[in-house]
């Protein structure tokens, strides 16, 4: 699992450290069982303050994405959580574009419109070449 | 209603505490009433243009430099008549890098550092320069900026003090430098309780490691506040406007930076989100955007704010 973080981004920092384990496990860099990297590895690998590090594991556990062993470190819940997670990162992803839309005066209508578009008409680029 | 963005914390047991400090150098004004607090355990950022005061407050607090009034204490100590025991709790890298000894070697000025600190953790020390492929018997001459810093700081750090007081730690380094030099800090700071006070004008560089924010303008804070809070209270907004639109007065009491061109508004604002953006629509306004600020964006949107 690879871990990166925008650190301009205005999204607090354990936000996307936790954005960025979900998506490990929804995409299966992290299985599993599969042991995370320790807070003080993991700050030291992103710069960034244990604490933050500490926060982003710690909401995590609450959520039951990673489970906490006495003395042994954090471990991915051995539960998959593909649906829901897959759903959580859309969601996340949907209110992003949408706020991007309307910060260009765009409304939801025509942004839903345009993704129905783009996604039909990468279909048929992709059909074409099965054909070909 | 929420606290404002010049905050006291004295909600938690302080590490450095400065109330009233003020420091002239002859006609110039060093600092104009400091009150600084930067809480016990925290990675506290303090920002400002060159000139604003910062070095001086470091200096003070380590009684290098005697304040004209006011008082200064370090975890209970006070600065000036406490000031060796005070001196012992702090690890200290100043804003220069090259302080003229191009002959002294590594282990020479380590060894010098040592003496003062019975609490030193030479093993520590050791490990942390051949992680860095830096020898004991390199001298400073030989030494890139960027080496340089990280011998300051592992100096700083080797006696495992309560607070370490950095002073413009990344100014100058290239940016692979500066990458190992921040990664040496926040690894330092996962296996040892420290507390941090920066001192830094390119305050996007510590993005990733503070959690609370000063800013200094002419020798006195204007902001001072935990990130969390930061993040929760500051925005910008950007909204389009109704012809003859006038502001909420408390949106308006809330700006603190104020950009409008015809009918576009870019603001930044203080205040309850909800309440603020409800003000906002009720007034006609069409919202387009409401985001959080990181640091950098903070600090430039207090610096660039009208005096109070």
């Amino acid at each position: 699992m690879i871990i990166t973080i925008q650190p301009a981004d205005p999204r607090p920092i354990y936000l996307q450290i936790m954005d960025e384990v979900r998506r490990a496990l929804v995409v299966g860099t992290l299985l599993p069982e599969d042991a995370l990297p320790s807070v003080r590895q993991l700050a030291a690998e992103l710069r960034v303050n244990p604490n933050t590090v500490q926060q982003a594991y710690r909401e995590l556990e609450r959520e039951g994405v990673v489970t906490k062993r006495r003395g042994l470190g954090t471990f991915a819940a051995s539960i998959q959580m593909g649906e829901k997670e897959r759903q959580m990162m859309a969601r996340e992803l949907a209110q992003r574009m949408l706020r991007e839309a309307y910060r260009q005066g765009l409304s939801a209508q025509e942004l839903l419109a345009a993704l129905e578009a783009v996604a039909s008409d990468r279909r048929e680029d992709s059909s074409e070449e099965d054909e070909a | 209603m929420m606290d404002g963005f010049l905050q006291s914390l004295e909600g938690s047991p302080l590490a450095v505490r400065t109330t009233g400090l003020s420091k002239s150098f002859g006609a110039k004004k060093a600092l104009r009433g400091l009150d600084l607090a930067v809480p016990e355990g925290s990675v506290y950022v303090l920002v400002g243009p060159n000139g604003a005061g910062k070095t001086t407050s470091l200096r003070i607090l380590l009684d290098l430099v005697k304040a004209d009034s006011g008082t200064s204490e370090v975890l209970g100590g006070a600065t000036g008549s406490e000031g060796a025991w005070v001196r012992a709790q702090i690890g200290y890298v100043p804003d220069i890098h090259d302080f003229g000894y191009p002959e002294l070697a590594v282990g020479s000025f380590l060894r010098h550092h040592r003496s003062y600190f019975p609490a030193w953790d030479e093993t520590y020390a050791l490990r942390l320069l051949s992680e860095f492929d830096i020898s004991t018997e390199d001298t400073f001459g030989t030494l890139s900026k960027g080496q340089a810093r990280r011998v300051q700081l592992v100096q700083a750090m080797a006696h495992r003090p309560p607070l370490l007081l950095l002073d413009e730690p990344t100014d100058g380094l290239d940016p692979l430098a500066r990458d190992h030099l921040l990664g040496l800090l926040a690894d330092h700071l996962a296996g040892t309780p420290t507390t941090v006070l920066l001192s830094t004008h390119l305050v996007h560089e510590v993005e990733g490691l503070g959690d609370h924010l000063g800013v200094l303008r002419g020798g006195r804070l204007v902001a001072q506040l935990p990130r969390t809070t930061l993040h929760l209270g500051l925005h910008h907004l950007r909204a389009t406007i109704p012809e003859g639109w006038q502001s909420p007065p408390r949106l308006l009491e809330a700006a603190i930076v104020c950009q409008t061109q015809k009918r576009d508004i870019s603001w930044t604002v203080w205040g309850d989100s909800e309440e603020l953006q409800a003000q906002l629509s009720a007034s006609g306004a069409d919202l387009r955007h409401w985001e959080a600020l990181n640091l950098e964006a903070a600090t430039r949107a207090f610096l660039s704010m009208k005096e109070r």
